[in-house]
């Protein structure tokens, strides 16, 4: 049988949707929360190769981010060269970053690993900010606007489907590794390292794959981002509020499942753009706090786990 | 702020003066950590919202000094059992479902608490630094080539008399004896006819009343912000860590080591690239020593 699980097809729409959008409309407004959508969902759905898939929960991945926008922001502000350039560098340096991350915290689980994690981010958020001749401290970088694809000054249509094409990217990657030898090898990683080491899966090794692959796509989100949204600076794109909003949004959706971190960014910032912000600073950011408080205590498995019971429930009632 | 520059070198020890600054913050950030080791020892939870009391404890100083002029020290007296109801509010209704859950629920329940709470005094006192400066503060003692300032003295004093006075508890009281059971052995304290939830409950009140007391405490000494906790909190997991996770006296000895790194580096470095030392000391602890100096070596790797 080759029909699509529901929340295949819940994905397949979602992206048509989005597709679809800029023919039906060219509200600036509407747009833009699209591509941030789309946007914090690919990144999440990076958070989940390492969070979720893997199981290796990290606090700090507001560190690859921060690499890639300062990258693109530097290499665009600073260099004058194209922000592709910038993007390809800061996805090397993450690459060695969470290579470095992953092997030194190892043997680090639970809360020893997010603590770790969390240090990782704040070493680089204080050298960014104090490295003024570099960085600009913490000023920040504001990042030229240049139109042309080469250096990533786009109308907000070519921004949309550019970002689509990366978070279909990130969706294809999560359902690669539901489906794959390695995906089940670091499935084995997160539910018992113990045992998966006696199968003989190279424990180490996996965990370490799945931290770099994660870094490279969310430092290269992150560059992304700078380019869009055209400026970083230090407290921010290495803040610990951008880590749990990456893992806010894969638990919120449901962690470890291909769809979930973009269900989850569909709802955390479609609430952010709806203009809640905009009566009281910060009161979403207490509903981002209940709310996740409320999911891993009664949810635990997302908003993809309770339509996956109700599905399960619903096919049962028609038996 | 910094004597050492207000006075000029010339009246100024500097080793003395070192010796001295570390010792007075690592007393403050003792009585920190040892809420946050404490959690940890016995309910094998890290609060990653530790630091959001501590801004807790900051703002309720503020506010009694701005709005009644009432001097931080003596709120000190109600700041305590204040804190000690809030954290038995807070295990009810946010730690006691999820303190058998796995550590993944348990991290992004105190992370969300954190946001919430820093958001909630974002929301009703806004992001302005609130600094207060009472008498303690202007007032300088100088002795044996030191200098510092009264309010520094006073919160070393109150912090250590507080860790001190807790770790008497633990060690000779039957609760602490109860307690520190629990956190030998849950199922065998069980067995033993202990009350886990009732240790618990207390643990977490205990931990959150020592952290608001030193919110009180630094309130003369640093500003009062939203986010004001995450500073100190970063800093209590590394002397935690570095103490051995749930080991008070390795907590004390944690701090005095963070505080030398801290006060050393800012000497030698320049205050700007304070924290980039402590940072990397933590990550070399995690790194080779993850149980911590005094700790049992393998219990990071059994995520307990």
């Amino acid at each position: 049988m080759s029909r699509l699980a529901p929340d295949r097809w819940a994905a397949v729409a979602m992206f048509a949707v989005a597709a679809l959008t800029p023919l039906v409309v060219r509200d600036a407004f509407l747009l833009d929360s699209v591509i941030l959508i789309l946007l914090w969902g690919a990144l999440s759905a990076a958070w989940n190769v390492a969070g979720g898939y893997a199981g290796q929960v990290s606090l700090g991945h507001a560190a690859f981010f921060g690499i890639g926008a300062y990258a693109a922001a530097l290499m665009s502000a600073r260099y004058a060269q194209s922000p592709w350039l910038g993007l390809a560098v800061g996805v090397a340096l993450s690459v060695v970053a969470g290579a470095l991350i992953g092997y030194l915290s190892n043997r680090l689980k639970g809360p020893y690993f997010a603590l770790s994690t969390i240090a990782f981010a704040e070493v680089l958020k204080i050298v960014a900010s104090r490295w003024r001749g570099f960085t600009s401290g913490s000023e920040g970088v504001p990042v030229p606007y240049r139109p042309g694809f080469w250096t990533l000054g786009l109308g907000h249509v070519a921004w949309l489907y550019l970002i689509l094409v990366v978070a279909v990217g990130c969706y294809a990657l999560q359902v690669y590794l539901e489906r794959s030898r390695v995906g089940y090898q670091l499935a084995g990683v997160r539910e018992d390292e113990d045992a998966a080491e006696a199968l003989g899966i190279a424990t180490r090794r996996r965990k370490v794959q799945a931290i770099v692959v994660s870094a490279a796509m969310t430092s290269a989100c992150g560059s992304l981002w700078a380019q869009y949204v055209g400026f970083v600076d230090p407290s921010h794109v290495f803040s610990i509020d951008l880590s749990v909003r990456f893992a806010l949004n894969s638990i919120i959706g449901g962690i470890g499942t291909a769809l979930g971190p973009f269900l989850g960014s569909l709802l955390i910032t479609s609430l952010e753009t709806s203009g809640v912000e905009a009566s009281f600073t910060g009161i979403y950011l207490i509903i981002y706090g209940v709310v996740l408080i409320l999911i891993v205590r009664f949810a635990p498995d997302g908003l993809t786990g309770i339509a996956g019971r109700f599905w399960a429930w619903r096919a049962r009632a028609h038996a | 702020m910094d004597p050492a520059a207000r006075l000029g070198p010339a009246q100024i020890d500097v080793v003395a003066q070192l010796a001295v600054s570390t010792l007075l913050l690592g007393g403050i950030y003792a009585l920190i950590a040892v809420g946050l080791t404490l959690i940890f020892g016995i309910m094998r939870v890290v609060n990653f919202a530790h630091g959001e009391f501590l801004m807790l404890g900051m703002y309720l100083a503020f506010f009694a000094f701005t709005l009644r002029g009432v001097d931080p020290y003596l709120v000190l007296i109600i700041a305590i059992p204040i804190f000690y109801l809030v954290g038995l509010f807070v295990y009810v209704l946010v730690m006691r479902g999820v303190i058998h859950a796995s550590h993944n629920v348990q991290i992004f329940t105190t992370v969300g608490l954190s946001t919430a709470l820093q958001n909630i005094a974002l929301v009703m006192w806004t992001g302005d630094f609130r600094i207060i400066r009472p008498w303690e503060s202007s007032v300088v003692l100088r002795a044996a080539g030191t200098a510092f300032n009264l309010a520094q003295v006073v919160a070393f004093a109150v912090a250590v008399a507080l860790t001190v006075a807790l770790m008497a508890f633990m060690k000779w009281t039957h609760t602490g004896r109860v307690m520190r059971a629990t956190a030998q052995d849950r199922d065998a304290a069980t067995l033993m006819g202990i009350d886990t939830d009732r240790v618990y409950r207390l643990t977490f009140a205990i931990g959150i009343a020592c952290v608001g007391a030193a919110g009180v405490l630094v309130s003369p000494l640093y500003a009062a912000y939203p986010q004001a906790g995450l500073q100190f909190v970063t800093l209590a997991y590394v002397v935690v860590v570095l103490g051995g996770l749930g080991d008070m006296a390795g907590a004390m000895l944690g701090s005095l080591i963070v505080a030398a790194v801290e006060v050393g580096g800012s000497y030698i470095f320049g205050a700007a690239w304070k924290e980039v030392f402590y940072f990397l000391l933590f990550i070399g602890v995690l790194v080779f020593r993850p149980a911590g100096l005094l700790g049992q070596r393998g219990a990071e790797t059994l995520g307990a």
